[in-house]
């Protein structure tokens, strides 16, 4: 395994939860691409050692790089990119009604956590 | 922000796109054999659309229409297999000798691969009437007040 | 054919849910009392016809040996009778108890037949699984009928203690199940080998514990005291004859398993003998004739665990030879007091007088099973006392010792209790005003108790049916009750007991006749209260609403939970690059990442996020996937160019954020970041083989048709997940469609 893609995946990991967890949906969703990459770099690594494409017509089997990990680093390619370009809609729709894309706290949270505490409170008097 | 409505990009992108859309059509047949295959020949038949779109040369409407088309390809190809016995989403392969291009082997992938580019394509459709790039291409005097808020 | 009997049993509870709101309780309960009826019938038939053991079974998941595996052994056929019958009689009674005009008739009789199912599927079950499903589904029917008036908040109170120490229990029970499984590499009860070591002490343990809650052994006793807000019909068939029986019945079952065991017996005979004891002091300082019986009831399961903790031939057959005796006058003993009840309208033994002569027919019963319930001859209950005396004369050393004292004592005080009972409630006192006999109550208690009479005169038919229950579970129990023991040891111990319990019994009549301060119970609703108030705490405390903290907690915990990966850290494996160009590019990935974070424009983030994915793309070509790398090359493109058309429309600058949670943050990435790092080289370090290259490869050109084998992948082998993906990008369109219907809220004026 290489040390550059083992640092590389952490580094995206580093960057993209840092991204997910900040306030504006834009950001969010450059978190959510960003971990994708790393997502899509791990699956490659578990592959095993580089080789050529796997295309049968062109070399021997034990020339080509593991096809099993690039399907399904495709398919986390896809569905990455569809999470993408959903995030995109909701930052769009949350600029439409607020004239910004940042995440409000949630009110439904927060009447529950209210309702509880007073409960609680009731219920050791 | 896109010069949309600079007539050399529109004249640029307008001459791009028959090959643009070549290239897709490649990358949709030669998929099952070179590196290619359904989705990226959705991206660049997206691509195109995309850029056609915030050119002003074509709104994106139908994308309901080639999703339920490429959803119900794939789902053809995933329960007919069912009907004559065999397993969910049974592979047929077929060879054809065609003219010009010599003898193609294909199968039942060629299909399934085209489901998924109709439904790729459907689904950037999508993103772009739903992000309003249409407006983005037509108005763009519209876009300073609300920047500027 | 019992697969059919459950399915009666259903049906039944299916019909009067559906004729609840059209027929009175008095109906419903006849209607919900046939399919016991008819169970019961079958294993009477089954029982002369002479047993042979039948297996049924419903497969769920094969492989895990997941299914609905009933078997019906002798101990499963004396069960049978138990429940089914009994729960016949009760379903009588109940008809009797209740007014013709009370409401709640559907939901109290399909509760009962209900349990009545899970009880008859939990003494079948063969398979650890589905003891445990129809274990629990007593304990949730008993919660249903225990909670039957639904308007108190005492009744309340007590119904959620049952439940709660009985599902806790029954969670235990499942891990000990499993241990139990896992070690005995079987989950058929019947074929369970012998287990040890430690493992099989924790499984020992655990379904000690698992037991000795539903069978209410003290410390979890508390919650059958308050399962007396019951109706009594409900007392007299879970709280005594059936549902309590099951712990006992789990350890008579697994008992063969744990035969080797030492924590088995000693733990067993921990909670059986302190149970004993406690109980039977309970059941002297209760002034609530119901309750009387429910002290007295804990007492006697636990003699019952102490016998099966010994485990001998004899003690296992003394056993189930207590476990029939005692379903018998027990029963019979809450249905008459729920006559009591009904007719006088108290249950206090200091209110009650001059019953003996206004209800001779319950006097008689109650005198019958009293004397069986004491241990007295000529009763079932005195055979069954003898058998367990008897078998105490079989231990040596200290055992010996302890548990003779503690039988010993035990039984003085059930038959100073028992006293009480029938002298409290019969005997003298304030005159009693009686309300007119109802027959359907008189009958069922009267032919429990009489049963326990005629089955000392036939005890050749006891002993074929208890004889083969018991050499089922221990081959050396092939015993029989005797009619007369002779002048044998125990036979004096016996009548010692009765002597000394006399005159105790007599000594405490009219003491303590109010209900003393429920302690146990109190601290048990103290306790559960308290975690419910802890738990809503944290409830406020965490979930206050802000998605960034979920998430930065969500990660944390993640990246905690990976912590474990360090420890084991292998480097041998680990080479710098496999290419030179990879150290380019992870560095250009890098640096255009850590820009994307920090740049304050969204138009430099969005092209960050494009070098980031152009970088990625090179990683694909180098490591020979030009599938991934043209893919990921055209996403990219589409995705900025939809970041910017999409949120060309936003301010240019993000928002700042404040600076100490920026740092919390950065902590959590870090960690995050270093826990996957770990975690793909711990994955790296243990590769599990070599990939199957060449059949791949032959699979795609043969099969597939395709020399793009990672096509072939997605569109053949794995074709059902791209069939899933494409319905994700489907759902993702119409998610963005009507995300986009929406127009800005309108202002006001």
């Amino acid at each position: 395994m290489s040390i550059a893609l083992l640092v590389t995946v952490g580094g995206l990991t580093t960057v993209g939860l840092y991204l997910i967890t900040a306030r504006s949906l834009s950001r969010i969703l450059l978190g959510f691409s960003i971990l994708g990459h790393a997502a899509v770099i791990a699956l490659l690594t578990a592959g095993g050692p580089p080789g050529n494409a796997p295309l049968a017509d062109r070399d021997s089997a034990s020339d080509i790089a593991n096809p099993v990990p690039q399907a399904l680093a495709l398919t986390a390619i896809v569905i990455s990119f569809g999470l993408t370009l959903f995030l995109l809609a909701l930052a769009r729709r949350q600029q439409a009604l607020t004239g910004d894309d940042l995440v409000e706290d949630d009110l439904e949270d927060k009447r529950i956590a209210a309702r509880l505490q007073t409960a609680s409170t009731e219920a050791t008097a | 922000m896109i010069a949309s409505s600079s007539p050399i990009v529109r004249l640029g992108i307008r001459a791009a796109s028959p090959p643009a859309v070549m290239v897709g059509v490649y990358l949709l047949f030669a998929g099952h054999n070179q590196p290619g295959g359904g989705f990226a020949a959705g991206l660049v038949f997206g691509a195109v659309v995309a850029l056609r779109t915030v050119a002003g040369l074509q709104r994106p409407s139908r994308a309901h229409e080639l999703m339920a088309i490429g959803i119900l390809i794939i789902a053809s190809v995933a329960l007919l297999p069912i009907i004559w016995g065999d397993a969910l989403l049974d592979q047929h392969v077929v060879s054809v000798d065609i003219p010009l291009l010599g003898k193609i082997k294909t199968g039942s992938a060629l299909p399934f691969d085209l489901g998924v580019t109709a439904v790729v394509v459907g689904l950037l459709l999508a993103v772009l009437d739903g992000l309003g790039a249409p407006e983005l291409a037509e108005e763009p005097a519209t876009l300073r007040p609300r920047s500027l808020r | 054919m019992v697969l059919v009997l459950l399915g009666f049993h259903l049906a039944g509870v299916g019909m009067v849910l559906a004729l609840g709101r059209r027929l009175g309780i008095r109906p419903l309960l006849a209607l919900g009392g046939t399919a016991p009826a008819i169970s019961a019938v079958w294993a009477v038939v089954q029982l002369i016809a002479g047993s042979s053991d039948r297996t049924s079974m419903v497969t769920w998941v094969g492989g895990l040996d997941l299914e609905l595996r009933f078997k019906v052994d002798s101990l499963a056929l004396l069960m049978t009778l138990l429940v089914s019958g009994i729960g016949a009689l009760v379903f009588i009674y109940a008809i009797g108890y209740f007014n013709r005009d009370t409401t709640g008739g559907s939901r109290f009789s399909a509760s009962l037949l209900g349990f009545s199912a899970s009880m008859v599927g939990l003494v079948w079950a063969d398979s650890v699984w589905t003891l445990f499903i129809f274990w629990e589904l007593t304990s949730v029917t008993s919660f249903l009928l225990v909670g039957h008036k639904n308007q108190d908040p005492s009744v309340l109170a007590a119904a959620r203690r049952a439940l709660m120490i009985t599902g806790a229990g029954g969670l235990i029970l499942l891990a000990g199940l499993l241990v139990l499984a896992q070690q005995a590499n079987t989950t058929i009860i019947s074929e369970l080998p012998a287990i040890g070591g430690t493992s099989g002490t924790i499984a020992a343990i655990l379904v000690l514990v698992g037991a000795a809650t539903k069978s209410a052994q003290v410390p979890f006793h508390v919650w059958l005291p308050g399962a007396m807000a019951a109706p009594t019909p409900v007392s007299a068939y879970l709280h005594s004859a059936t549902m309590v029986k099951a712990g006992v019945l789990l350890l008579a079952v697994t008992g063969p398993a744990f035969a080797n065991v030492e924590a088995f017996t000693t733990l067993g005979l921990a909670f059986g003998l302190t149970s004993m004891l406690w109980g039977a002091v309970g059941a002297l300082r209760q002034g609530d004739a119901k309750l009387i019986l429910a002290w007295g009831t804990i007492s006697q399961l636990g003699l019952m665990v102490t016998l099966l903790a010994l485990g001998t031939g004899k003690a296992v057959f003394a056993a189930i030879s207590l476990l029939f005796a005692h379903a018998l006058f027990k029963a019979a003993l809450f249905l008459i007091v729920g006559e009591v009840d009904v007719r006088t309208g108290t249950r206090q033994i200091d209110q009650l007088g001059g019953l003996a002569s206004s209800m001779p027919l319950s006097f008689a019963a109650a005198a019958l099973a009293g004397l069986s319930m004491a241990g007295a001859p000529p009763l079932l209950g005195f055979t069954a006392k003898e058998a367990a005396l008897e078998s105490l004369a079989t231990l040596d050393g200290v055992q010996q010792i302890v548990v003779s004292v503690g039988v010993g004592a035990g039984s003085v005080l059930t038959v100073a209790y028992t006293l009480r009972f029938v002298f409290g409630v019969f005997g003298p006192g304030p005159p009693t005003v009686v309300a007119p006999r109802r027959w359907l109550m008189t009958i069922p208690a009267l032919t429990l108790a009489s049963l326990g009479f005629v089955g000392y005169l036939v005890l050749g038919w006891v002993n074929d049916i208890v004889r083969p229950a018991a050499v089922e579970l221990n081959a050396a129990a092939d015993y029989s009750l005797l009619r007369w023991p002779g002048l044998t040891a125990p036979f004096g111990a016996s009548l010692g007991i009765l002597a000394v319990g006399t005159a105790l019994g007599f000594g405490v009549i009219r003491r303590n006749v109010g209900t003393p301060e429920p302690k146990g119970a109190r601290t048990a609703d103290a306790l559960l209260d308290g975690v419910l108030v802890a738990a809503s705490r944290a409830t406020g405390r965490i979930q206050h609403g802000s998605l960034p903290v979920y998430l930065t907690v969500m990660a944390a915990t993640a990246s905690l939970a990976a912590l474990p990966f360090f420890t084991g850290l292998d480097t041998s494996g680990l080479v710098l690059a496999n290419q030179p160009l990879e150290m380019v590019l992870a560095a250009a990935i890098l640096v255009s990442a850590t820009a994307g974070a920090f740049v304050g424009s969204r138009l430099g983030a969005a092209l960050t996020l494009g070098a980031v994915g152009t970088g990625v793309s090179g990683l694909f070509v180098l490591y020979g996937a030009p599938d991934l790398a043209l893919t990921q090359l055209l996403v990219e493109t589409i995705v900025v160019v939809g970041f910017v058309i999409g949120l060309g429309h936003l301010a240019q600058q993000f928002p700042a954020a404040s600076g100490g949670w920026r740092l919390t943050r950065l902590a959590v990435s870090v960690l995050g970041g270093l826990s996957v790092t770990a975690a793909l080289a711990a994955a790296a370090a243990n590769s599990v083989g070599q990939a199957p290259l060449a059949d791949l490869k032959a699979g795609a050109v043969d099969e597939g048709g395709g020399n793009n084998i990672v096509n072939v992948i997605l569109t053949d082998m794995r074709a059902l997940d791209t069939l899933g993906e494409v319905v994700v990008l489907a759902t993702v369109a119409l998610g963005i469609l009507a995300l986009a219907n929406v127009r800005p809220p309108e202002v006001p004026g």
